[in-house]
């Protein structure tokens, strides 16, 4: 009996020798980095990555005894290498803690690096264990070192700022939710292209101390959308491009459109909820055809026209129809025509109604994509006049 | 004379003289021995002596007692010669309500020393033992560990026949039995074992008994004595005994088939078999009503794993698992830890270090200074040793909370438990992380699984899973629906059927 216990602590004894407090590691001594943008080195080959790393005791109002804060929640940094990796490790050159990536929020990509290809990004970000699947992807025209450390004027960390515009996307439906997960889903399917969100400076902030200097201070907007395809970024969608896009990727159910008036110059705005969208696929001639609907209802919720709105009923529904259908069909043009991209994600559509005719063109969908025929029709329905009322109006 | 070294057996004779001096050579000369020499019924040639601790009597039932012997007779023309037998003067003229014959002089004495009366007369070879137990009590208060709002305020006391009176108060079911021992072999403490004789478990009686009869001890100065000598896992730090000073607790154990433990002398009664979730049971619970109990009972719950866990998870996510925490809540810890000098393990055994000492120093000393140190304490850790940058805010709150809630578990003894379990938890999760605090837990929890309480599996019903037993674990289902003993009991069923109080239909 002594002697078996004594083997027991002998052997914990040895176990704890073997792995006392490897990896363990305080949380004050991480530097917490939750953006990164990556754009091409100055010399060919090589990456360049900026980090935006998080320094809590500025980040955080300090309660207790004073640690020397500068004032600046975050501190950005360049680092440059062969990989994106060796840029990482190389950042370890001169930032003093250990860099952690698990609280990353944003990858943001210059545009010149998305249209080489973003294989070795995708692959990085997928294998490391510490980075997390629901990491916000973004491209950039802009400088992505300037957009990861360009501060907003409500979160004191950018990064975190740019995760709420995000969140939030569904409301101003101009961008997609792009994040890791979406995008190795997309990188990885046959069919599907990725599409990724696109992020602009722009001069819009508003300097409390200097007001007359309006509009100096530049801001992260987030509107428009990177079209990829194998694995390289095509080109751009526009805003309203990107508005049809989302009907087909996110199930988009609200957002405003503004139509003019049929008696007038003035406009009206209308808010359309309820979106519903149907995909119809259909197979004649050895070519996959869709029949597209999308169904919605809208309020008036803002009118310049200064009649009834009962009278124009008719001509707001088929102006709102047009609208959409006008954005829809921009967005077919350029994914057919110009990129030949299928980021509508219709092959799976496609897919799931004819597994047999995919069998035969999968391999060519590209092609077959761009060659299909698509029929978009758009019902408004405008509802909800109350306070326009014949009496009122008049 | 005869001695019996051995068991010090001692026999009366004839003689009051030779009689006397027995009893004074075993009682000494201690001062609060009093020897009352009288005249049986007035007669010179009828002499006794009544032996009685000063201090320990009822002196009204002394006088009773004298006026019986010396007065009474006489004022019944009896002659002292015609009472030839103690038999004879205990039925004729005493009129005390507990008065027995006595044979041996050791019991004799040891009814002399349990503040009986011990009278002797010359002529006889047998004495009288009187019942003339009295001193001064502590009145019935509040127990001051265990408070509750909704209930009865009574408490045990010190005297043990008062706390057996209580449950018989509560219980006037003939089928209670209270079954006497002595143990300790200098102190002679008086030991009750409580039952009821038909609810009881089958053979619980005979194990308890065995139990107690097993123990050769000099002095049982109070119930946690017996408890570590009969407990079934001696070596672990889980208390397999319940203890409590509430008689309404006592009284509910009684009908639900356990045995309580009276001990002389303590407020403390001892009650087994145990549960472990009984510990976090609370006799408000059942006083309360239902969804009320169920709610406080289920926070008691979450007290429970707070006191046990939380230090330990701080650690470990602080210290290894830092993705798991939230990234804003990870940035408000790390910016409350960016000048603490110490690893947060350190930091953690620190702070609660300091809330033991404080709680150990609030306790001992006098109660107008404990309050004095708990104010010191608070701001000197809550305040200073922040704005001095030894600790972290939030470790500061995550020590505080983990101390209310260790309080909030009624039972003092098995909170002390959780608090030791705390530190082995706590520095396996400070060392090895996520690894470190799943392997401790287990540990115990597996411990915990193998140790039983008097034939009772220790987290019954939870493991093994009984389930009639689950209307009264988690939620505290309403009085209508826990018709059920535990399964131990001898009778199961508590209560008739359809007890749901359903309002007539006709118009009132």
């Amino acid at each position: 009996m002594t002697r078996k216990i004594l083997i027991l602590f002998s052997s914990l004894a040895a176990l704890m020798t073997c792995v006392s407090c490897v990896g363990q590691r305080q949380i004050n001594e991480l530097a917490i980095v939750t953006a990164v943008g990556i754009e091409n080195g100055q010399k060919p080959g090589t990456i360049r990555l900026s980090a935006q790393i998080i320094r809590p005791s500025d980040a955080r109002g300090q309660t207790g005894a004073p640690s020397g804060g500068t004032g600046q929640p975050i501190y950005s940094a360049l680092a440059e290498g062969q990989t994106i990796f060796d840029a990482i490790r190389n950042l370890g050159r001169f930032v003093s803690r250990r860099v952690y990536w698990a609280h990353n929020f944003l990858i943001v990509m210059q545009e010149d690096y998305a249209r080489n290809g973003i294989e070795d990004m995708v692959d990085f970000f997928t294998r490391n264990h510490e980075l997390r699947m629901n990491t916000r992807v973004a491209v950039t025209s802009d400088s992505p070192a300037e957009v990861i450390s360009t501060i907003t004027g409500l979160e004191v960390v950018p990064g975190q700022a740019v995760d709420n515009l995000f969140q939030d996307n569904e409301i101003v439906g101009q961008a997609p939710s792009s994040d890791m997960m979406n995008l190795e889903e997309a990188y990885l399917s046959r069919s599907s292209e990725p599409i990724l969100a696109r992020l602009t400076l722009v001069s819009r902030g508003i300097s409390n101390k200097k007001p007359q200097e309006h509009g100096s201070l530049k801001q992260v907007e987030l509107a428009g959308a990177a079209v990829f395809k194998e694995g390289r970024m095509v080109g751009w969608l526009s805003p309203e491009e990107t508005r049809g896009l989302l009907f087909f990727t996110e199930r988009l159910e609200s957002g405003i459109e503004v139509v003019g008036c049929p008696n007038s110059g003035n406009k009206l705005s209308l808010e359309f909820r309820d979106a519903r969208l149907k995909v119809k696929p259909s197979y004649r001639n050895e070519r996959p055809e869709f029949r597209i609907e999308l169904r919605a209802k809208a309020d008036v919720v803002e009118s310049g026209c200064g009649t009834n709105i009962a009278k124009i009923r008719p001509d707001i529904e088929r102006a709102l129809e047009e609208r959409l259908k006008g954005e829809i069909e921009a967005l077919l043009r350029k994914a057919q025509r110009e990129y030949h991209s299928d980021v509508l994600k219709l092959a799976d559509v496609f897919r799931n109604k004819f597994p047999a005719e995919w069998r035969k063109i999968g391999d060519r969908w590209s092609s077959a994509f761009s060659e299909a025929r698509v029929d978009v029709a758009v019902k408004a329905n405008v509802k909800s006049v109350v306070l326009k009322s014949e009496e009122s109006s008049q | 004379m005869q001695v019996d070294q051995g068991n010090r057996q001692l026999t009366f004779e004839a003689r009051l003289s030779r009689n006397s001096e027995t009893i004074d050579s075993v009682l000494g000369s201690s001062v609060d021995v009093q020897k009352r020499e009288f005249m049986l019924c007035g007669k010179p040639d009828h002499k006794g002596i009544c032996y009685f601790l000063d201090g320990m009597v009822d002196s009204q039932a002394i006088d009773g007692i004298l006026r019986a012997l010396v007065v009474l007779g006489n004022e019944l023309n009896l002659d002292p010669a015609s009472l030839r037998s103690a038999d004879a003067i205990r039925t004729r003229l005493m009129y005390s309500a507990s008065a027995k014959l006595c044979g041996d002089a050791s019991d004799g004495v040891q009814g002399i020393v349990s503040g009986d009366t011990l009278v002797l007369v010359d002529g006889l070879e047998e004495g009288i033992l009187v019942s003339t137990r009295g001193w001064k009590d502590r009145g019935i208060e509040e127990p001051s560990s265990e408070n509750n709002v909704r209930g009865p305020r009574d408490g045990f006391t010190e005297s043990i026949r008062s706390n057996t009176a209580h449950i018989r108060r509560r219980i006037k079911d003939p089928k209670l039995r209270f079954d006497s021992m002595i143990v300790g072999t200098r102190t002679k403490t008086d030991i009750n074992i409580a039952y009821i004789e038909d609810l009881v478990k089958e053979g619980l009686v005979d194990e308890v008994t065995r139990r107690l009869g097993d123990i050769k001890i000099d002095a049982i100065l109070e119930s946690g004595y017996i408890e570590e000598l009969i407990e079934d896992a001696p070596l672990s730090p889980f208390n397999t005994v319940q203890s409590t000073e509430r008689p309404d607790k006592v009284a509910a154990a009684l009908l639900e088939g356990r045995v309580a433990i009276f001990v002389d002398n303590t407020p403390v009664v001892l009650i087994v078999p145990t549960y472990f979730w009984q510990f976090i049971q609370a006799p408000d619970d059942y006083y309360d009503r239902y969804w009320v109990g169920s709610f406080f009972r289920i926070i008691r719950y979450v007290a429970f794993f707070i006191s046990l866990l939380l230090p330990s998870v701080y650690v470990m996510l602080v210290s290894f698992h830092h993705e798991m925490i939230p990234t804003s809540l990870a940035l408000t810890i790390a910016s409350g830890r960016e000048v603490v000098p110490f690893p947060v393990l350190l930091e953690a055994l620190l702070m609660e270090l300091a809330f033991e000492l404080m709680r150990e120093a609030g306790l001992r000393m006098p109660k107008p200074i404990g309050q004095a140190v708990s104010i010191v304490g608070s701001l000197i850790i809550g305040q200073a040793a922040v704005q001095a940058g030894l600790v972290s805010p939030f470790m500061v709150i995550v020590v505080a909370i983990t101390g209310i809630s260790s309080f909030a578990i009624p039972s003092y003894t098995s909170s002390l438990a959780i608090r030791l379990f705390r530190f082995p938890i706590l520095i396996a999760s400070g060392l090895f992380g996520l690894l470190g605090f799943a392997t401790m837990f287990f540990a115990l929890l597996l411990h915990a699984l193998s140790i039983r309480s008097f034939g009772e599996p220790y987290l019954a019903p939870a493991s093994p899973y009984r389930h009639s037993e689950q209307r009264d674990m988690v939620f505290r289902l309403p009085i209508w629906m826990m018709d059920k003993r535990p399964q131990f009991a001898q009778d199961t069923q508590r209560e008739g059927d359809r007890q749901m109080p359903r309002p007539g239909k006709g118009k009132s």
